[in-house]
């Protein structure tokens, strides 16, 4: 709604504006409509160029792939990459490792997420340090502790399996899902609460009760985030995992590197089905992704 | 049904800011007890330390003699109406109106019986079924006051229910409101800034100024009476005159003294001084209704030049130039109407004028 307001707002300034000077001429070429129609364009073929050639190669005899790098197949269109790609190598297995890990992982990052984000922006948990800290190990390099954390898996019996796998991306994603969560529950009214504890909800109450039914676009969208993160992690996943049983979709696909060399067709026919299911998610919430991010919260 | 009493209480923030200093005063079973001062005099803290939103630094706050420091919000049996009305806004009226009941696990039949009795005393039964987003402010402010009296509450509290209303409205929910809190012979405790809610809703207001309770009285007391300066300039519409002057004895007649006048205490001004002894360098007070103009002269009248003309139809407000930069302030009848720049005979009615102390800012009738 805000988005539409502001954008009618500035076109109707364009129309209004009688005096054409240089300034409104120069801000029409940036910022006027053909100009965010272009940038628009641009963006989308920066997205979606490379995946429709993944698409394309992967529809391409092999023999093609290697000799020619157009766009379009050239000769037959052909269904033997994808045959093979899910013979040769346990694709489903890696798809269905990776939905496991993906979903409880953040289904754990948000139990843990909101009432720590809650705690700390209302009851100010913590002091000050805390939240830095939090921010801290957000953008420190995952390789630096690679180590630790390996060792720390092992010494708990949980390397190579799901479970180990799942408590380091919820580990991971914890920081960034508190950063998210943090802007939504600042959005709520502090009386909203206050009223719900006068009316005779305990402070646990009010938050499960009054603020997450609140926040759930927030929340939801936070989660959608988290699990593309969790799907497209590779590092934890290559040093924690080493088998079929525990490989996720990342590690798998670069069984496609054999003695034979790289398998271009059957990686792209692999990479596809890999990224479908998150292009599926990220359509069905679309509306709530965007509702989340872009409203922040209620206003009350 | 309650009286609640607060005792030496103070709220201190992170060990050095205080908001609420030494405050005492009891409000009686079913009075509407209003606490009127200016943002960031501490009545918003002194509210929620009832509430028990916020713990008390120091002091004690009782509920018909049970102190009630340590008990957490829900079960001090009061009900708040927040400024921004804070309706949970995934609800609609009726859920909203049916929370608190339904927190307490009351049986559902009982609760819509309750719902439905307090939509009809609100006249909220037409949009009992719609959501909250998108009624108007006074629906609203009807809705959150229909959250809280719907489970009888010993205590109301309101935190300044309507100032977010536009001016029409404010004056009409303003007998509204009395009204139904008339009728409802609930203890109501009602903070605000605005003089006027106060002095038209309240039994017994609370004057608070930079932490401090400065007065605790009935309006007419607090108008007529005010404790001192803050109060006297804080109540009233235009506001009170202050005056610096002195005050001089020749004989048995009293006179003060200004750089722009000199005037005869009469037999109305001079009894507050029969027992003063304090400095004769005071600040006088005299509220612009209390202040007589005429066109031709009196005895003892003050000669002032007309600086400003204000006509307001019933009334007119007069500024009269007393100095370079001090002007007075009068409220005449409306068929008074001097020209700019013409000369006025001024009397004060001099039993409402007020005295105080330049040090302190107290009354001198509180002096001893």
């Amino acid at each position: 709604m805000l988005e539409a307001k502001s954008t009618n707002s500035l076109e109707s300034a364009f129309e209004a504006n009688e005096k054409k000077t240089l300034a409104f001429y120069l801000k029409w070429v940036f910022f006027g409509r053909p100009a965010r129609i272009i940038l628009l364009i641009i963006f989308l073929l920066a997205i979606i160029l490379p995946i429709f050639y993944i698409a394309m190669t992967s529809l391409k005899e092999p023999i093609e792939i290697r000799t020619s790098g157009a766009l379009l197949p050239r000769g037959e269109i052909t269904t033997v990459n994808w045959v093979k790609a899910f013979a040769n190598v346990p694709l489903l297995r890696y798809l269905l490792n990776s939905t496991v890990v993906a979903l409880v992982s953040t289904i754990l990052v948000l139990i843990v997420a909101v009432p720590t984000t809650y705690s700390i922006i209302r009851f100010n948990t913590g002091g000050w340090f805390f939240p830095a800290w939090i921010l801290g190990t957000y953008v420190m390099p995952p390789i630096v502790v690679s180590i630790p954390i390996f060792a720390m898996v092992k010494m708990v019996q949980l390397q190579n399996t799901l479970a180990g796998l799942i408590l380091v991306h919820t580990m991971a994603n914890l920081p960034i899902a508190v950063w998210l969560i943090d802007s939504y529950i600042r959005a709520i009214p502090k009386e909203l609460e206050q009223a719900a504890w006068i009316d005779g909800y305990s402070k646990f109450e009010t938050l499960a009760r009054v603020v997450v039914p609140l926040i759930r676009p927030g929340v939801l969208a936070t989660g959608v985030i988290t699990l593309i993160l969790s799907w497209n992690e590779f590092l934890f996943a290559l040093i924690l995992t080493y088998g079929v049983k525990s490989n996720t979709f990342p590690i798998g696909i670069s069984r496609y590197i054999g003695e034979h060399g790289l398998q271009f067709g059957e990686m792209s026919a692999a990479a596809l089905a890999g990224i479908v299911p998150i292009y599926i998610l990220v359509f069905l919430s679309s509306r709530n992704l965007v509702e989340g991010l872009t409203r922040g919260g209620v206003k009350g | 049904m309650a009286c609640v009493e607060l005792r030496n209480v103070w709220k201190i923030y992170g060990g050095e800011v205080e908001a609420v200093i030494d405050a005492s005063w009891e409000c009686q079973d079913g009075e509407f007890f209003s606490i009127l001062g200016p943002s960031g005099c501490g009545k918003s803290s002194t509210l929620r330390m009832i509430a028990g939103l916020e713990e008390i630094s120091r002091g004690e706050i009782l509920f018909n003699d049970q102190v009630v420091n340590k008990l957490p919000p829900s079960s001090r049996n009061i009900a708040m109406v927040f400024e921004n009305w804070a309706l949970y806004p995934n609800l609609t009226v009726y859920e909203n109106i049916a929370f608190p009941l339904r927190v307490r696990k009351m049986p559902k039949d009982e609760i819509d019986r309750k719902v439905k009795e307090a939509a009809e005393f609100l006249n909220l039964t037409p949009i009992l079924n719609s959501g909250v987003r998108h009624l108007s402010g006074g629906e609203m402010q009807s809705v959150s006051i229909g959250r809280a009296i719907v489970r009888e509450p010993a205590v109301l509290i309101m935190d300044e229910p309507i100032s977010h209303l536009d001016a029409g409205l404010r004056a009409r929910m303003r007998d509204e409101l009395k009204k139904q809190v008339e009728r409802l012979h609930v203890t109501t405790l009602y903070i605000t800034h605005d003089q006027v809610e106060s002095m038209a809703m309240a039994d017994r207001i609370a004057i608070m100024n930079l932490g401090e309770i400065q007065q605790v009285g009935t309006p007419l007391d607090i108008y007529y009476h005010p404790r001192n300066d803050f109060v006297g300039g804080f109540i009233g519409e235009p506001p009170m005159n202050f005056i610096f002057c002195e005050l001089l004895q020749e004989g048995d007649q009293l006179f003060i003294v200004t750089p722009a006048f000199r005037m005869q205490l009469d037999d109305e001004g001079k009894p507050q001084f029969q027992r003063y002894s304090g400095s004769s360098k005071l600040k006088l007070g005299i509220r612009p209704e209390d202040v007589r103009v005429r066109l031709q002269p009196l005895p003892n009248s003050i000669t002032l030049v007309t600086d400003f003309v204000e006509p307001q139809g019933d009334r007119t407000i007069i500024s009269l130039r007393l100095n370079d930069s001090d002007i007075l302030l009068a409220q005449v009848l409306g068929s008074l109407r001097p020209d700019v720049g013409q000369p006025v005979y001024v009397t004060f009615d001099q039993r409402h004028m007020h005295f105080f102390d330049i040090e302190t800012g107290l009354n001198i009738k509180n002096l001893e």
